[in-house]
């Protein structure tokens, strides 16, 4: 192993040592890829063909062309959805022991000599959420009695001043209390470079060596100790595996919107993720958390590379999950979904803005992977990931481009009075009308669209204690129409705002989002106003058009101009806690967290809601971490602390020094947010006289000793506070 | 610890003081300086309201002493001084590291290490106390550091080239190992297109009638 970690530190091109392993049965794999795609292939030009037949027989013209093309593109992808949950249910009905939990025993494997660390990057998150997520992870673990074998890491690359201060402040507070100093560890970055995968390399290049794996976690996610335990003996049992990426259930849901996606998810993705294991195999993806990764292999392929060119394609790779596992499989290192092992957990936005938001991320990395799908080297299936993951949002402006052209061409032939006559092709042999040829593909679409939920809700039905977690099949089973019906309304928009998403990105601009404007049960009217005008007055105007040009075709159009035109309150109404609590009481879109908590859920809600109730859980208001790091004692001294450990690493140290610390400069930094209170000087300039052990122990001192009168209003109400 | 009020002003002459005065200073003056030294130790979470006097009155005698010789400077001032003084001298003490010429170090650590040894908690009434303490404290005190990682093994990780030349990948199609697959598909495609082709007779299109 030692000689495998000297190799990652060897400068690019030099040769090294090869730690790859071929992976098990290839032309097995090959074949269920290949009779997998095969089957959406089919079910594509099946359908594609029978939609040409129906464009031909009302008068083929260059729109026709379009539609075609954007129609066989886009139902290979619903194929693809469809296909991942018939075989999906099929596997799950008969079995499926080629996946990775059932390859070979594992249970049995001793991970006493093993260490593994488990890692949060977290950026500027809900400080009070992270650490109760870590804490709940960490009385899970010590349950399993093999706590010792593993560290925790916070790796913060948070820029605001007033987070970084609390982070220190509640690690600390976390370290007493559960007495796992030298156990959960603190580290924040002085630069976040790379971003959360820089993140992720900078804690290898620190401590990479001490741990033979790693588990990623997000900053909202939570695992079961067995569950962890159970990651690292699989690595143990499968040499030749570099990730394991589990399935994290979605969970702690409050307002309608999470518990429908919540729902959602705990109810389909058993079903679709062993369709996707089924042809992915040990060929599978990884999804940036939730998943073990052995750290050689790690650190000697996944060092991500700056790609060429500029923004929005050139640049840091942003998505750098799914090429990370590309690269392991590059060099014949297995990747696998575990996706049997229950306890893996994170939560999901709580509104639809919140969910626009995280799509506009994720949007832009992935559309980014189009840089790296045809780089040399990569095996086929992780283009095919690639493509999946862009094809995710750039199908929404080619369903809004299908709809648009459709409606040329509906606008063209009543504007040039040519009547629609059919004629005969294919379908003399079914005796269909023209309508009828259109509902028959149109029906085609939707069964291709809901299969996989129907297959699902079939599942659920012959397995009985999961059924009872979901509140019996009557109440799922309405549970997931009205999800449907949601989904219905809601794919609008998310056919908008990925639009607008996709060619904003392209043209290299971005999206401005600000902060939310959130009441306490959800989001207030005027934010949802202020976010959805757009979408209500395209549909207003979409709707209205197509009413104008043919009323029997404006029906076939309400599903999608509703979702527009009831953008605003449907935002609102879903974002409620209120309505989210009111559906559970009913017992709507139960999910098996809801019904019976894990332990590790449980403490960590009680927990919050401890620290909601007393006040402890939110930030302090504006510039209360740097007030707290200069006049709290304790405060104070840890953060201190922190920075004069990082003296003991030479990159910090040469990091600390480019930032500006010990420069002259800092102390009149300091002495200006003396005299004039901390909103004298710029966030940037705030990091900086954070970043320096020295002012930061001056200003401590400076701040309780000098008079009144030379100290800005804000610290003398500062220090009066401490007195109550 | 000497925490009577009285040894300090009976050093100078009571009888001078005029009234209103203490050391020579305003009583609100001293009132400030009690205020900005209680803050200071409540910030140390020491709760216990005798302990919590005692220490102030502590300070505020050494800073007696001062004001009459130094009255250039505020009462609060001084007394924040002495109370700097005071908690630096008593780590140097526990902590047993030599106050003379301490760097900013020694407060930073003591202050920590009372954190750590939890003296808010189990230690209140040694705070300040002269020796010797007990046994447990001074351990707890002394052990105290706080390990924010574990010791570096440092090494580096260097990014491999990414060849990302599409077109070269795509003239080597026949190597691409889901090639025949890939070829498969396509073929089934162009077998598709042709049939409609052939089965909708193209020939009679009317290019006239395309919208544009």
């Amino acid at each position: 192993m030692s000689s495998i970690i000297a190799d990652a530190s060897k400068p690019a091109g030099e040769p090294t040592p090869t730690l790859a392993i071929h992976p098990d049965r290839p032309t097995r794999r090959a074949i269920r890829l290949f009779i997998f795609f095969s089957s959406a292939m089919l079910l594509t030009g099946l359908v594609s063909m029978f939609f040409a037949d129906l464009l031909w027989r009302s008068g083929w013209t260059n729109s026709s062309t379009i539609l075609l093309v954007l129609f066989v593109i886009l139902f290979l992808f619903i194929s693809v959805g469809s296909m991942n949950g018939i075989y999906g249910f099929i596997l799950r009905t008969f079995g499926d022991s080629d996946q990775i939990t059932r390859l070979g025993e594992y249970q049995s494997k001793s991970i006493e000599a093993i260490s593994t660390a488990i890692v949060f990057p977290i950026y500027n998150e809900e400080v009070a959420r992270v650490f109760e997520g870590l804490r709940a992870t960490y009385l899970s673990l010590e349950r399993t009695g093999q706590l010792e074998r593993f560290d925790f890491f916070i790796l913060s690359d948070s820029r605001d001043a007033d987070k970084w201060v609390e982070e220190e402040r509640r690690w600390c507070e976390l370290v007493r209390e559960l007495d796992a100093l030298g156990r959960i560890y603190y580290r924040r970055r002085i630069f976040n470079e790379g971003k959360k995968s820089g993140n992720v390399r900078d804690f290898l290049s620190a401590w990479g060596r001490r741990y033979r794996y790693f588990i990623v976690f997000d900053a909202d996610s939570v695992m079961r100790g067995e569950t962890v335990v159970d990651l690292v003996k699989l690595m143990e049992a499968h040499p030749h595996v570099g990730l394991v990426q589990t399935v994290p259930a979605l969970a702690n849901a409050e307002s309608l919107f999470g518990r429908i996606q919540q729902f959602a998810n705990r109810l389909y993705a058993p079903v679709f993720i062993a369709g996707l294991n089924y042809w992915a195999q040990g060929f599978g993806n990884y999804w940036g958390h939730n998943a073990i990764i052995r750290t050689d292999p790690f650190m000697q392929y996944c060092d991500l590379p700056s790609l060429p060119g500029r923004k929005p394609f050139g640049g840091q790779i942003l998505s750098h999950d799914f090429v990370e596992a590309a690269l392991l499989l590059k060099e014949n290192w297995q990747v696998w979904f575990a996706y049997e092992l229950e306890g893996s957990y994170e939560e999901c936005p709580q509104d639809i803005i919140e969910n626009a938001r995280r799509d506009h991320r994720w949007c832009q990395g992935n559309l980014q992977h189009g840089m790296v799908l045809f780089a040399r080297g990569l095996r086929g299936i992780s283009r095919i990931h690639l493509l999946l993951g862009i094809f995710g949002y750039l199908a929404s402006p080619l369903w809004l481009l299908f709809l648009i052209t459709f409606n040329w061409t509906l606008w063209y032939r009543q504007h040039t009075g040519l009547s629609v006559i059919t004629v005969r092709a294919f379908t003399p042999f079914l005796k269909l009308s023209g309508t009828e040829h259109a509902f028959l593909i149109f029906m085609i679409c939707m069964g291709a669209l809901f299969l996989p939920k129907v297959l699902a809700l079939l599942d659920l039905g012959r397995d009985g204690p999961r059924r009872r977690a979901f509140g019996g099949l009557r109440r799922a089973t309405l549970s997931a129409l009205a999800e449907t019906v949601f989904s219905a309304l809601h794919a609008p928009l998310q056919m908008l705002w990925h639009s607008k998403f996709v060619v904003t990105i392209l043209r290299g601009t971005g999206v401005s989002w600000g902060p939310q404007k959130r009441i306490a049960d959800g989001i207030a009217w005027s934010e949802a106003l202020r976010r959805h005008w757009g979408h209500t007055l395209v549909g207003f105007i979409w709707g209205t058009l197509v009413w104008r040009i043919d009323h029997p075709t404006f029906w076939w159009f309400v599903p999608v101009v509703a979702g527009m035109v009831l953008s605003v309150p449907l935002s609102v109404l879903t974002s409620r806690t209120s309505l989210g609590g009111r559906a559970r009481s009913l017992g709507w879109f139960l999910t098996p967290e809801e019904t019976s908590p894990p332990s590790e859920l449980d403490t960590l809600r009680v927990r919050m809601a401890l620290l909601e109730r007393t006040g402890a859980a939110a930030s302090g208001p504006r510039d209360a971490g740097i007030t707290e790091a200069v006049l709290d004692p304790y405060v104070n001294a840890i953060h201190i602390s922190l920075l004069r450990e990082k003296q003991l690493n030479p990159e910090y140290v040469q990091a600390l020094a480019g930032l500006g610390v010990g420069r002259p400069e800092v102390r009149e930094l300091a002495e200006r947010m003396l005299g004039k209170g901390p909103e004298a000087i710029s966030a940037q300039e705030k990091i900086l006289v954070l970043s320096d052990a020295d002012v930061m122990s001056w200003l401590h001192r400076q701040a309780w000793i000098r008079s009144s009168e030379t100290l800005a209003a804000w610290w003398q109400s500062a220090i009066r506070q401490y007195a109550r | 610890m000497d925490v009577s009020l009285e040894s300090a002003l009976n050093e100078r002459d009571a009888g001078a003081e005029q009234t209103g005065l203490i050391a020579g200073r305003p009583l609100e003056d001293w009132n400030a300086a009690y205020a900005k030294v209680e803050s200071y130790f409540h910030a140390l979470r020491v709760r216990n309201k005798v302990l919590l006097g005692r220490l102030v009155i502590h300070v505020l005698k050494r800073a007696m002493r001062r004001a009459p010789q130094e009255l250039h400077r505020s009462v609060a001032e001084l007394a924040a001084e002495e109370m700097d003084q005071v908690v630096t001298d008593w780590f140097a003490q526990v902590l047993q590291e030599s106050p003379a010429g301490a760097d900013r170090m020694l407060s930073t650590r003591g202050r920590l290490a009372l954190l750590l040894a939890d003296m808010p908690g189990k230690w209140q009434d040694q705070f300040l106390r002269p020796g010797p303490w007990p046994d447990e404290f001074v351990k707890a005190m002394r052990d105290a550091y706080l390990r924010a990682g574990p010791d570096f093994q440092l090494s580096k990780m260097a990014p491999r080239p990414l060849d990302l030349g599409p077109i070269a990948t795509l003239t080597q199609l026949s190597q691409w190992s889901y090639g025949k697959m890939v070829f498969i598909w396509i073929a089934f495609a162009l077998v598709l297109v042709a049939i409609f082709v052939l089965t909708h007779h193209p020939f009679d299109w009317d290019w006239r009638h395309f919208p544009f």
